[in-house]
């Protein structure tokens, strides 16, 4: 009852908003949410429900809505960042046009994910992923002018994606006769391996475009630096990951950890492919974000980066490697949204500005939102104390310990790929000399403030006391047939390596108090302006003396030529060449009445010619 | 469980990493000057130094530029005990080399965020030189430690001690090659010459140092010993068997002063050459190793 009322809430809420929104602008940011927040709470109250609910009959098939661990773990996830991105676009949204739109779709889009990870059949879950993926495509273009381009280049993957979607359940439908999820999870493990791999490709190149896996991720960037911000936070926090949950049903809800493990393509085994497609995905991805120069873009190349590590951890088929990959989905989520809710409040601050080398000094301006935005930073590089940290550790120590040297170093690599980028993400933004235009910046508005305050917090609990979610996660696990890899709540316990962070935390606390005292104690400090030391004192005309454009160019200058994005090259020379192939094909209906009575001469002379020649033969 | 050997560990290990990190600073300033021919100052001259420095007016650009020195100074305190020196190992079940590998990030993330905010184009050049001499380091660190553990089949830096136990040094087992990978990166580590350049006295001023004064610089120049400490001290651990705290310490004084000849004879790289260098031979050597490792296996 209670996951019928959740999709209810969800739609209805949708429509009633736009309808108020009508009347009352007011009234509609209120409801948006208040929707919201009460999806959120009862997602929140079905935890621990495990239960498959008829939900209405469509063409004699039976749709079924169900709950079950799994579910529950997405669907907090996807509501959560939703709701914090509704109470975020209060302000940033206001005095835009087509507003009731947005909140429309926003809800929507929400709506259709729930909807997706509560879907217990095929059918549903198609339907839900397709209002899902269009709404996404009309918020990804909402600003219009270079959006429109974007938006375009995402749908238009998108749509191949769904038609590979739609062909692999036609034929799952066809050859077991039955839609319900569970049930052919039931049948799935018997299938002969030919079969396996076809619906393996299919649903591979569905979930891989959304989930932007390389080769298919050249949507991801522009739609990501072009959509409103607090939707790029749904967008590459958790809409994106639903390409992992439709992985995760695939590899191990459908096919079964046995099955998956043995299936192979010639002597090569599939998970071993798919690893290795997943270190490639870490590792060029971090490299090309550390050259970007526009704020969200960059970010967007570390959404397909992270998405590396879940797939490395989820295709590995070790317990641990499965937890550690399912775990990075939900701080991922956690960090990059927060980090695309940071480049919100600047971009709502300072007019829009996402370009690096433009913008300095704002942490004497909007302190809350740094800290924010280093919380999040050291989330995404995987400090210790942050949430980022622990996912990671277990994706690593399987990799090790299971003898992957050389996927972990990919892995490794794509770590200080991320610290690079990320350092120059804060220096150019945060650090440094404060623009004189900027020197009336006021500080975030609160509504702002509030949702970057919880996600930092999300990362630092889940940082310093993992075992809150790993518990949940160890239980996905053990529902896949996996052993539970020793959680306990300050990490794991087991006999080939422990992580403590509580000790780590404790250790660094006491530490950073000792230092603390000792530099009190010693000698006076005193506060002095940006020019004050290293102009000795002289007069220096104002202008800018800081060092943020091309940060990296010794580096950029040498690898430059290696790390371009050549998948997304290979595919424009394609759109280049369907193009020229269109105009070629376009010129046969030339307008001149004479030349189509010429076709229609020649199509009869060829049916004529083709008649008699047969009957000479 | 925190037993009274637990606790004393804990107090000790940063105690003798930093007595340790300021004696070398004396021994080099000492080496470099018998190297050019001067009598050089006395090898307590780092304490002098700091003590001074310590009650000396500091300049500070704002409350990012203290706490970034503040968190770089803790994060290497927490990461000597994480590190086995001589046999004790203070948090040795809280993660093993996977967790000192990310916890090194700690002293210069936090030095880079208070250099940052002072806002001087010479500390972000310096920033900039020593990010992407990291990266290009950690390139063959990062073959070397996979080699170490995947010889060793563990994660934990004290198990890789304890194996090397009755001189089965690392050094002289297949993991030869990865111990000369590491020798070669060494000086780009510990920012000796020819790798010194995010540092540079004459072309940055310093680099990051170049605002800070007084406590300040005390502080930095305190976390530059430990990190002296560490670099050194996990070579000894993961190579050259570790030992006691005697041999542990003598075998780290041997592999310092190698570095500091390495250091008095060679210029300053450019940092483009640094990156061709680490990635070329270091690179190639400890990823040969790294191979040779999985077919010994």
């Amino acid at each position: 009852m209670l996951v019928k009322l959740i999709m209810l809430t969800a739609f209805g809420g949708a429509f009633l908003t736009w309808f108020l929104g009508k009347t009352s602008s007011r009234l509609r940011d209120f409801l948006a949410v208040i929707v919201s927040l009460a999806v959120n709470v009862l997602v929140a109250l079905s935890y621990g429900k495990i239960q498959e609910i008829h939900w209405i009959t469509f063409l004699d098939l039976s749709l079924v809505l169900r709950i079950n661990t799994l579910s529950w773990f997405f669907a907090i996830a996807i509501q959560t960042v939703t709701t914090l991105s509704v109470i975020f676009s209060l302000t940033y949204m206001k005095g835009k046009e087509r507003v009731d739109f947005y909140y429309l779709m926003m809800l929507l889009c929400n709506a259709g994910m729930l909807g997706i990870v509560l879907s217990g059949d095929l059918v549903s879950f198609y339907i839900f992923w397709e209002i899902m993926s269009w709404s996404a495509f009309l918020l990804i273009s909402y600003n219009r002018g270079p959006a429109l381009a974007a938006g375009m280049k995402y749908i238009v993957m998108s749509l191949v994606g769904s038609v590979a979607m739609l062909i692999g359940m036609l034929s799952l439908y066809t050859n077991y006769g039955t839609i319900n999820i569970s049930a052919l999870a039931a049948l799935g493990a018997s299938a002969s391996t030919g079969y396996m791999i076809f619906i393996l490709i299919l649903f591979f190149v569905a979930f891989g475009i959304k989930n932007a896996v390389w080769p298919f991720h050249s949507w991801l960037p522009p739609a990501h630096s072009e959509a409103p911000s607090p939707f790029s936070a749904v967008l590459s926090g958790i809409l994106v990951r639903m390409g992992m949950y439709g992985f995760l049903l695939m590899l191990y809800v459908f096919l079964g950890v046995k099955a998956f493990l043995d299936l192979k393509l010639g002597w090569c085994p599939v998970h071993y492919i798919l690893a290795w497609i997943g270190a490639i995905n870490i590792v060029v991805p971090t490299f090309i974000a550390m050259f970007q120069n526009d704020s969200k873009r960059l970010l967007a190349w570390h959404g397909v980066g992270q998405g590396g590590y879940m797939i490395l951890g989820v295709s590995l088929g070790t317990g641990m490697g499965v937890v550690g990959g399912t775990f990075h989905i939900v701080n991922h989520t956690s960090y990059i949204a927060l980090l695309f809710l940071v480049v919100g409040a600047i971009e709502y601050r300072t007019g829009g500005v996402r370009d690096l080398n433009s913008l300095g000094g704002l942490i004497k301006k909007m302190p809350v939102v740094f800290i924010g935005a280093l919380v999040g930073a050291c989330g995404l590089i995987g400090l210790p104390m942050t949430n980022g940290f622990v996912s990671k550790w277990l994706i690593y120590k399987t990799l090790i310990l299971d003898g992957h040297p050389f996927l972990a170093f990919a892995a490794l690599v794509g770590t200080w790929g991320t610290i690079l980028s990320l350092y120059k993400f804060l220096h150019n933004i945060f650090m440094g000399q404060l623009p004189e235009k900027y020197s009336n910046l006021k500080k975030a508005p609160f509504n702002m403030q509030l949702p970057i305050i919880i996600f930092s917090l999300i990362i630092i609990v889940f940082g310093i006391l993992p075992g809150i979610p790993l518990k949940l996660i160890g239980a996905i696990g053990s529902s896949f047939g996996f052993e539970s890899p020793g959680i306990n709540i300050g990490g794991i316990v087991s006999e080939t390596g422990t992580l403590n962070t509580i000790n780590i935390f404790a250790a660094f606390l006491v530490s950073f108090i000792l230092v603390w005292l000792l530099f009190r104690a010693g000698g006076k400090k005193v506060d002095i302006p940006q020019d004050n030391s290293y102009a000795a004192g002289s007069h220096v005309p104002r202008d800018k003396y800081h060092y943020t454009v091309e940060f990296y160019e010794p580096l950029f200058r040498m690898i430059k030529p290696y790390f371009r994005d050549f998948v997304d090259e290979f595919y424009m020379q394609l759109v280049k060449a369907l193009e020229w192939l269109s105009e070629r094909v376009r010129k046969v209906y030339c307008g001149d009445l004479g030349i189509y009575v010429i076709y229609i001469v020649l199509f009869l002379s060829i049916l004529v010619i083709s008649k008699i020649g047969l009957k000479l033969w | 469980m925190v037993t009274a050997f637990g606790i004393l560990e804990i107090i000790a290990s940063p105690l003798v990493a930093l007595v340790v990190g300021i004696f070398f600073l004396g021994l080099f300033r000492k080496m470099m000057a018998r190297i050019h021919w001067r009598y050089g100052p006395p090898l307590y001259q780092p304490v002098i130094d700091l003590v001074r420095l310590f009650h000396q007016r500091g300049f500070s650009h704002g409350t990012l530029f203290d706490l970034g020195i503040v968190v770089s100074l803790a994060g290497t305190v927490i990461l000597v005990l994480f590190v086995p020196i001589g046999g004790m190992c203070a948090l040795e079940s809280s993660g093993g080399l996977l967790v000192i590998l990310y916890l090194m990030l700690f002293a210069p993330l936090g030095i880079a965020l208070s250099g940052g905010e002072g806002a001087n184009p010479n500390i972000s050049i310096g920033i900039s030189r020593k990010l992407i001499l990291a990266l290009s380091y950690e390139v063959p660190f990062i073959f070397i430690i996979l080699s170490l553990m995947s010889y060793y089949r563990t994660i934990s830096i004290v198990e890789i001690v304890n194996a090397q136990s009755n001189f089965h040094w690392a050094l002289f087992s297949p993991l030869v090659l990865s111990g000369l990978a590491y020798f070669m990166i060494l000086p780009a580590m510990l920012g000796l010459r020819p790798f010194d350049m995010a540092g540079a006295p004459q072309e940055i001023s310093s680099g990051t140092a170049v605002e800070y004064g007084g406590k300040y610089l005390a502080f930095s120049k305190i976390e530059h010993a430990l990190a002296l400490f560490i670099g050194i001290a996990l070579f000894v651990n993961l190579f050259l068997g570790g030992g006691n705290i005697l041999t542990f310490l003598l075998k780290m004084l041997v592999v310092f002063v190698a570095g500091v000849f390495v250091h008095a004879v060679f210029p300053r790289f450019r940092i483009e050459q640094a990156t061709k260098y680490l990635w070329f031979w270091p690179t190639m050597i400890s990823f040969v190793s790294l191979i040779l490792i999985q077919i010994v296996r």
